[in-house]
């Protein structure tokens, strides 16, 4: 007797099928438990208009991790970085971290968000325990405020109120001894721009009191023209315009400025300056803007920073951007806080990273130093200088001082209620 | 967007009156019947991104669905919808964060938010046709994240709400808990599904099939137009704010993004994805949508451009959504077999 197979799945296939499934699905766990190799979960922005922050972020970690799995990983663990995108959307973020965590396996992240995506991920890292180290995020309130502070989350980046202070003070010296007491500002219409242009305006009124803002003007980010812009604060004649646009939009600002002739008839203090996103992309960089340090490979002044720099360019072809050194001080302190605690464990590496103070080539002296109180970095590489249209670009740079930016910093802390 | 011809509606008019109760027997039993079976999947399988994909479904299928009442059934082409998405997640998050109250508190006063807003902005939108009527809710959902962005005292500006959502439990429910807040999700999304399904398959259902094939002839024979497409653009407003609510909870915040024109846009991508003449279809397109961009954002970050060609393929190459596909050629099969 001939048995005829009838057209269509059957059920031992479809039985096969379903155990597939159920084997993709548990996959991971099984992995999980043989790992020898250590995973790094890393969230960033790949697409957009904000690309080169993911690129550069990743660019500067996988320099640094292969260094670090060449000299033998974290604790005998090779680590194996998982990059992905969150296409700047705060919800993708969290989707992609939880997903790192949960499904590939990963033990530590490196959240290279920016603003919401970094509050997002931190939300995960609340609920999932793992030990997350914050890389983009300069808000000062994600490790500032004490309703935020998580034992298990660190951070990299630089920070707002730093930034505000050593350049206020940075621009009330230039005010006191050229006589500037108009200023205007200018600066992108969203949470980091207000803010920043608040707290700098705040420091530099505490150390000039004579200052007076005349006029203020908040360009939508990634506005692609800024001529009302130019002409409301050549209208306005102020002596001196602090900005904090960025990237793109700071290149774009003064290549339109240029034309107006607005650097000749003003102090011009923009932070973002001294990147060489801004630096390269401009066409004519005029002389004598004065900037807050990003990245540059020429500040701090030492062959560690300049043989960081040059090695980053061998690899990618461009310089690094000021996300570069954030996200490789991330992987250079998660090292040595293996090393410290002689294990690839989340929170014994949490544990060891609390007040650890490494060497660095992005340090003010040298070294920085993961904060114990607020867990966040401190010590770093901060200063003003003025342009020159070619490298070194930025060639004095002038170092802000660690204990004035502690005091007052202590002082903010107090006035916003975290302290 | 995908035109519906009268004779070709999401059901064929078939006076249903006589089999009202049996039918929503059924429902009933279909939607028991899939909530057991999502609830017992974590049993099956203990992947935890298993769980998290049912949860953003939930979210998401909501809000698609809910869109769909208003593009399928009623004709009505939002392209503001996300705003009721948006208004769930911080309405749902600033109460639990600034007041306090329990959990289903907050879902109700969330829920009676949105009614009020999506009254108001109902009562002015949908006096408008076709693109008028798209571009006004545009213009609202604009209105809505341009506020979320300014009022930052309040919304936290373009960071969003910080400091998590706190979730005190509730009747033996305990939302910080991950297999609560699933097994929650579904509940929400499965009630949700068989609420919609009660309110297309009505008379008022019909009514808005009318109003879509041909709204002169409605108001001819005594349909107040006016009134019945507010009411579903209120409804859907409620659904889609309970897709918000769920993604709040899934994410611990509210961020500006969920108020943005271009979750409406992932809402209409869905229902161009997954179809729009059936009821499921939109549920289908989230599920797809969720796995095309789960899988593609693991391989690739040119995303847009695989998501991109894979909506050309459906706009241009099968010219209807995927359940319509599928739909039709059964229609066809069927047909044949019965020559």
């Amino acid at each position: 007797m001939t048995r005829t197979r009838k057209p269509g799945v059957s059920r031992r296939a479809t039985l096969a099928m379903m155990g597939a499934g159920a084997v993709t699905f548990a996959t991971p766990w099984v992995a999980r438990a043989q790992a020898k190799t250590i995973k790094v979960g890393m969230p960033t922005i790949l697409s957009g208009r904000v690309a080169q922050l993911g690129t550069s972020s990743r660019n500067a970690v996988v320099l640094e991790v292969e260094k670090v799995n060449a000299a033998g990983g974290l604790a005998g663990r090779q680590i194996e970085m998982v990059i992905r995108d969150s296409k700047g959307q705060p919800q993708e973020a969290a989707r992609v971290a939880r997903e790192l965590v949960n499904t590939d396996g990963c033990e530590i992240l490196i959240d290279a968000e920016a603003s919401s995506g970094a509050f997002a991920v931190h939300e995960v890292a609340r609920d999932l325990g793992v030990l997350c180290i914050h890389t983009n995020s300069e808000t000062s309130s994600l490790t500032a405020d004490p309703k935020q502070h998580i034992p298990n989350a660190f951070r990299t980046a630089r920070q707002g109120v730093h930034d505000s202070i050593v350049g206020g003070s940075y621009a009330a010296a230039i005010a006191k001894a050229k006589g500037l007491k108009k200023w205007a500002t200018c600066s992108p219409d969203y949470a980091y721009g207000r803010d920043t242009t608040g707290e700098y305006v705040t420091y530099l009124k505490r150390f000039a009191p004579d200052v007076e803002i005349i006029s203020e003007s908040w360009p939508k980010l990634f506005q692609p023209d800024y001529t009302e812009v130019v002409t409301k604060i050549l209208q306005a004649k102020p002596q001196a315009l602090y900005s904090c646009l960025w990237g793109g939009d700071l290149t774009s600002y003064i290549d339109q400025a240029n034309i107006y002739a607005l650097f000749s008839q003003m102090e011009v203090f923009a932070v973002n300056m001294a990147d060489y996103t801004a630096l390269t992309v401009v066409k004519n960089l005029p002389k004598g803007i004065h900037s807050g340090n990003r990245y540059i490979k020429t500040y701090p002044a030492t062959t560690e920073n300049a043989a960081w720099g040059d090695a980053y360019k061998a690899k990618y072809n461009e310089y690094p951007t000021n996300w570069s050194w954030e996200n490789a001080t991330a992987i250079m302190l998660l090292a040595e806080a293996s090393k410290k605690a002689n294990s690839a464990d989340g929170k014994k590496i949490a544990e060891a990273l609390r007040g650890l103070k490494i060497k660095s080539p992005f340090g003010a002296d040298g070294t920085v130093t993961m904060r114990a109180e607020d867990q966040t970095l401190v010590g770093y590489a901060i200063g003003w200088g003025t342009t020159i249209p070619q490298e070194p670009y930025v060639p004095q740079v002038q170092a802000g001082d660690w204990k004035t930016i502690f005091e007052l910093e202590a002082e903010w802390k107090k006035s916003k209620g975290y302290a | 967007m995908t035109e519906l011809p009268a004779d070709q509606g999401a059901q064929a008019l078939d006076v249903p009156q006589p089999h009202v109760k049996t039918r929503r027997n059924r429902d009933v039993l279909i939607a028991l019947a899939a909530f057991v079976v999502l609830a017992l999947l974590p049993m099956v399988f203990s992947s935890k991104f298993l769980l998290d994909f049912v949860i953003r479904c939930a979210a998401y299928g909501l809000f698609a669905t809910s869109l769909n009442l208003l593009i399928g059934y009623t004709g009505l082409t939002s392209f503001g919808h996300g705003m009721f998405f948006g208004l769930g997640a911080y309405g749902f998050g600033l109460m639990m964060q600034k007041t306090g109250v329990s959990v289903p508190v907050a879902f109700v006063a969330t829920l009676a938010i949105t009614f009020v807003t999506a009254l108001v902005i109902g009562a002015i939108c949908v006096r408008l046709k076709e693109i008028y009527f798209a571009f006004v809710t545009l213009a609202f959902q604009m209105l809505i994240h341009s506020t979320i962005l300014s009022w930052v005292s309040l919304t936290g500006g373009d960071q969003g709400l910080r400091g998590g959502i706190p979730r005190p439990p509730f009747w033996g429910i305990d939302l910080s808990n991950h297999l609560h807040l699933y097994v929650t999700s579904c509940a929400l999304l499965v009630i949700g599904l068989f609420l919609m399904h009660q309110i297309a398959q009505s008379p008022f259902g019909y009514t808005l099939r009318m109003i879509r094939d041909n709204a002169t002839r409605a108001s001819f024979i005594g349909i107040d137009v006016w009134r019945a497409k507010l009411t579903i653009f209120v409804l859907a407003a409620l659904f889609a704010s309970t897709g918000g609510v769920i993604m709040a909870l899934f994410v611990s915040g509210a961020y500006p993004e969920f108020a943005y024109w271009t979750i409406s846009g992932e809402g209409i991508f869905i229902n161009m994805l997954g179809g729009v003449t059936t009821f499921l279809g939109p549920m289908v397109g989230t599920v797809l949508l969720l796995i095309l961009n789960d899988t593609v954002t693991r391989l690739t970050e040119y995303h847009g451009l695989v998501l991109g060609i894979v909506i050309l393929f459906f706009a241009i190459g099968l010219r209807k959504g995927l359940m319509d596909f599928v739909i039709e050629w059964y229609a066809q099969r069927r047909d044949r077999r019965g020559k």
